[in-house]
């Protein structure tokens, strides 16, 4: 897998077995999975220390929940990949796409498994960033570049405002350890800051899951390729924000706050996205806002509090991905065959394209929770989950229409594409696609009817993933037990979902009209508004503020400091004290005779390179004045910086010239303000000094070097003892700085060289 | 600056090799008295410098040590970066200086990563300001001809 170089990594079609390659890693992560799982090694935590300064450590943990999601990242994983050879098969950008896929699952891995919180966010920033790189992947693609953006844009942000809110836990809890926490939280008082905390992880968990006001972006990113949908739409990164809060339930469980954001945010969007997929005629966006609709769904079931309620996620996380990401492909496969994924243009598929439609079938039927399939099940815990505690009016109507449109997308799916006469067949060129795009869905739906009929194969990884999210003991879990209460809702909810089926026309071509007078409420132009109005902002400020007059930079520098260090002496006020007046020696007051001249040359005179050579007599002086203080080391510094910083600006105010600027100060319009801001700039600086140096300075760290040096450091000149070895990481870096920007100036420089010379550095 | 100034010329060669020999003095007894590897930097800089002004700044670049004001910036920041590296072989924190005592009969030579260090600060000051100075003082006439060492 190695890439010697960028041509080398594109354009050359991939090899079969460069695709195998490929497929190993997560077939390999999955298969040590269920080694781990079945030698019964979970929960299993690794530690490395990170940042001991900061309590911060590589930890690692997996747990029940950590393995579920493990095994549908690596589970799912295995499919997405094979998938992925098929579907770009000979696609000159594939290798690409493969590694980005494999740096994705590493990321999710990473996120799952993580028992830090500042380790987790690492890790979900990453699959931020390359999940903008895989939903970016057609980029020449204006539409592909907008979807990444806004993707990481909102999720982005999200993750920024749940850093915030990590820290904020954090200092409260005075550990960032997962593990940790959720023993430590539920003893903690309920106060604002942590309330805070919670709402700023809300955002980021919210953000990621596309929960609402966030939900628009999940549907936009459908641009990405279809095996990226599945993978990251369905199976895993969207369950990310779901997982957070699902690892965190144990710790606020009981949180009225938790409950209630999660209830009321969960079921609107089960409800409000599963409305939204009315609205649209392309299969893909229709099965990315149920998927929506899905995470609204179980963030509502980690709301409630009842132990049968996570129960009920773990197996919802499940059934989801068996079922959606065969959806998932199954509309890549049509889009495949037919070239569209258009509702209006697809019918009577079932001929030219059997296998798919034998996936689609198996996917629709868990996705509609018939009966024998794991979709039932899930939806009979979520019965029971409710049945378990009184549950809100907002919770009921949410999952209701999240269960009714459910079936009818599902209908849409399995039973319109490819059984439904559509009278002229548009798509005469449909024909089924080869093994490696058929058999994962089909693999992947006939486990969602497997693990139906045999649940009890499901039935230890739901259980533990169960416990690792209930605060309250599991000790075991019964599928089937309220078959009765549960066999009638689900004939109410089917008997619905068939008539939203075959009501799908006229329902679509109301909500669209009706949806035409709302569109400007829609977060998504909220969104266009906001992005659109960055750019007018800077523009304004850019106008206003970066004008390119350097002086007017400086002047608004220094104005700026002396209202600071004003603020600050003016509220400080009552504990200062003014020095004893002392005669200064001979040569600082010959430093400082030295030094005002040199001021007031600097601000009496016209030309430029007078001007300078003043400004190096303030610099002199001061060199002299370090001399006298006790500093030699930083007066030769001074010496030779203020010789180099003179030569230097003469030479260049020599070539000014010839850029046809002038060497002297034009216009002395500006003088007198110049004049007032810098008596003010050099009064409160001067203030500042007096008042700082008549206090007492704490002389611990100067203590410190001056006893050490020695001992420690083997050197007397403790200046330098502490560039080089007490504080040498610093000065590595300022020494990088200063290479970096001979780097960028060099560019700079040859710009302003006349053209013949430059085309002589060139050659 | 068109004109040649023949003394300059004549002087500088000399004179380089002072301020050089100079700048490496302040870089070596930096460690206990006043100096070290930014003054000294600083020092040869004004070295280069001075050749740029006398013979051009295309001969005073491939004056440098390695002909490239760049490459001698960058190799020390890289050589400043190695000399914390012996320190994870002893099992301590990246640039922990080491040191010893080198016995030479009648001396003692000390040796540490610490000059290593200082060494590098030397060179990448000395690189990258040159580079400045140089760039600066290239953005000039285009009937210079004092190319080389005529």
């Amino acid at each position: 897998m190695a890439a010697p170089s960028a041509s080398h990594l594109h354009g050359r079609p991939m090899r079969p077995a460069e695709c195998a390659a490929f497929v190993m890693a997560p077939l390999v992560s999955f298969l040590g999975l269920l080694w781990l799982l079945l030698r019964g090694e979970v929960p299993l935590t690794k530690s490395l220390s990170w940042v001991p300064s900061l309590g911060i450590d590589f930890a690692f943990r997996i747990d029940g929940l950590s393995a579920l999601m493990l095994a549908l990242i690596t589970g799912v994983g295995v499919a997405v990949f094979i998938y992925a050879a098929g579907y770009l098969s000979g696609h000159p950008h594939q290798r690409r796409l493969f590694v980005m896929l494999t740096a994705f699952m590493l990321a999710m891995i990473g996120c799952v498994t993580a028992d830090d919180l500042f380790l987790l966010f690492v890790f979900w920033e990453l699959t931020s960033l390359t999940s903008f790189m895989l939903v970016g992947f057609g980029h020449e693609d204006l539409t592909s570049r907008k979807s990444a953006q806004q993707a990481l844009i909102v999720t982005g942000s999200g993750g920024l405002a749940m850093f915030a809110g990590f820290i904020l836990l954090t200092q409260q809890a005075g550990t960032s350890s997962i593990s940790g926490l959720i023993e430590v939280v539920p003893e903690m008082a309920r106060t604002p800051t942590l309330s805070m905390a919670l709402i700023l992880i809300f955002i980021g968990a919210f953000t990621k899951s596309a929960q609402v006001p966030f939900h628009f972006w999940l549907p936009n990113a459908m641009a990405a390729p279809t095996p990226v949908s599945a993978y990251l739409h369905s199976a895993t990164m969207v369950k990310l924000g779901v997982y957070l809060l699902a690892r965190l339930d144990p710790a606020f469980g009981e949180w009225p706050l938790w409950q209630g954001t999660l209830e009321a945010v969960g079921s609107i969007t089960a409800g409000w996205a599963m409305i939204l997929a009315l609205r649209e005629r392309d299969l893909k966006r229709i099965l990315a806002w149920s998927t929506v609709a899905t995470l609204g769904a179980l963030v509502l079931l980690i709301g409630l509090s009842s132990p049968v309620a996570t129960v009920a996620v773990a197996t919802l996380l499940l059934a989801h991905a068996l079922y959606k990401a065969p959806l998932f492909f199954v509309a890549g496969n049509i889009d495949h065959g037919t070239g569209t994924r258009l509702l209006d243009k697809l019918g009577n598929l079932r001929h030219a394209m059997p296998l798919t439609a034998t996936a689609a079938l198996l996917a629709g039927a868990s996705m509609a929770g018939l009966p024998l399939t794991f979709g039932f099940l899930a939806k009979d815990m979520i019965h029971e989950a409710k049945l378990a505690e009184q549950v809100e009016v907002l919770v009921q109507i949410g999952y209701g229409v999240f269960g009714i449109v459910a079936v009818a997308v599902a209908g849409v799916a399995a039973i319109r594409v490819f059984w439904w006469h559509p009278g002229v067949s548009i798509t005469p060129k449909a024909h089924e696609c080869g093994a490696s795009l058929v058999l994962p869905p089909l693999i992947l739906a006939t486990m969602g009817i497997v693990l139906g009929v045999l649940p009890w194969v499901a039935r230890s990884i739901i259980l533990s993933a169960a416990q690792a999210m209930s605060a309250a003991p599991i000790e075991s879990i019964d599928f089937h037990s309220h078959l009765p209460s549960m066999l009638g809702t689900l004939t109410i909810t089917l008997a619905v979902g068939v008539v939203v089926y075959l009501f799908w026309d006229p329902i679509h071509r109301g909500f669209d009209r009706l949806a035409k007078h709302f569109d400007w409420m829609a977060s998504v132009s909220h969104y266009s508004r906001v992005v659109a109005g960055i750019p007018k902002l800077a523009a304004v400020s850019t106008r206003s503020i970066q004008n390119g007059s350097l002086p007017g930079y400086m002047a608004m520098l220094f104005f700026a400091i002396t209202v600071a260090i004003g603020l600050m002496l003016w509220t400080v006020r009552g504990d200062l004290a003014w020095p004893e007046w002392e005669w200064p020696s001979l040569g600082v007051a010959g430093a400082c005779i030295v030094v005002a001249l040199g001021a007031l040359l600097a601000g009496g005179l016209e030309r430029r390179l007078v001007i300078v050579l003043a400004v190096g007599l303030v610099g002199y002086g001061s060199a002299v004045f370090f001399l006298f203080a006790g500093a030699p080391d930083v007066a030769y510094t001074q010496f030779i910086v203020e010789t180099v910083f003179v030569v230097v600006v003469a030479s260049v105010l020599l070539k000014l010239k010839r850029l046809g600027r002038t060497t002297s100060i034009r216009g002395m319009r500006r003088r007198p303000w110049a004049m007032v801001i810098s008596v003010l700039f050099a009064s409160a600086v001067t203030l500042l000094f007096v008042v700082v140096s008549a206090g007492t300075l704490d002389p611990l760290l100067s203590e410190y070097f001056l006893a050490k040096s020695v001992p420690d450091a083997h050197g007397r000149n403790v200046v330098n003892v502490i560039l080089v070895d007490f504080r040498a990481i610093d000065t590595l870096g300022e020494i990088t700085v200063v290479m970096i920007s001979i780097l960028a100036a060099i560019p700079i420089l040859a710009a302003l060289r006349p053209p013949r010379r430059r085309q002589e550095a060139r050659t | 600056m068109n004109r040649r100034i023949v003394i300059l010329e004549r002087v500088v060669g000399p004179l380089y090799w002072i301020i050089l020999i100079a700048s490496i003095w302040v870089l070596l007894r930096g460690h206990n008295e006043p100096g070290g590897g930014f003054i000294g930097g600083l020092v040869a800089v004004s070295a280069t410098v001075l050749w740029g002004i006398a013979r051009g700044p295309d001969a005073a670049r491939r004056r440098l040590p390695t002909g490239d004001p760049v490459a001698l910036a960058a190799i020390g920041v890289l050589s400043a970066a190695l000399s914390g590296v012996p320190a994870f072989f002893a099992g301590l924190p990246f640039l922990t200086h080491l040191s010893f005592t080198l016995p030479l009969g009648v001396t003692k030579l000390w040796l540490s990563t610490v000059m290593v260090f200082d060494i590098g600060v030397f060179l990448c000051v000395w690189g990258a300001l040159s580079g400045y100075a140089l760039g600066l003082l290239e953005i000039d006439d285009d009937d210079e001809v004092r190319e080389g060492g005529r």
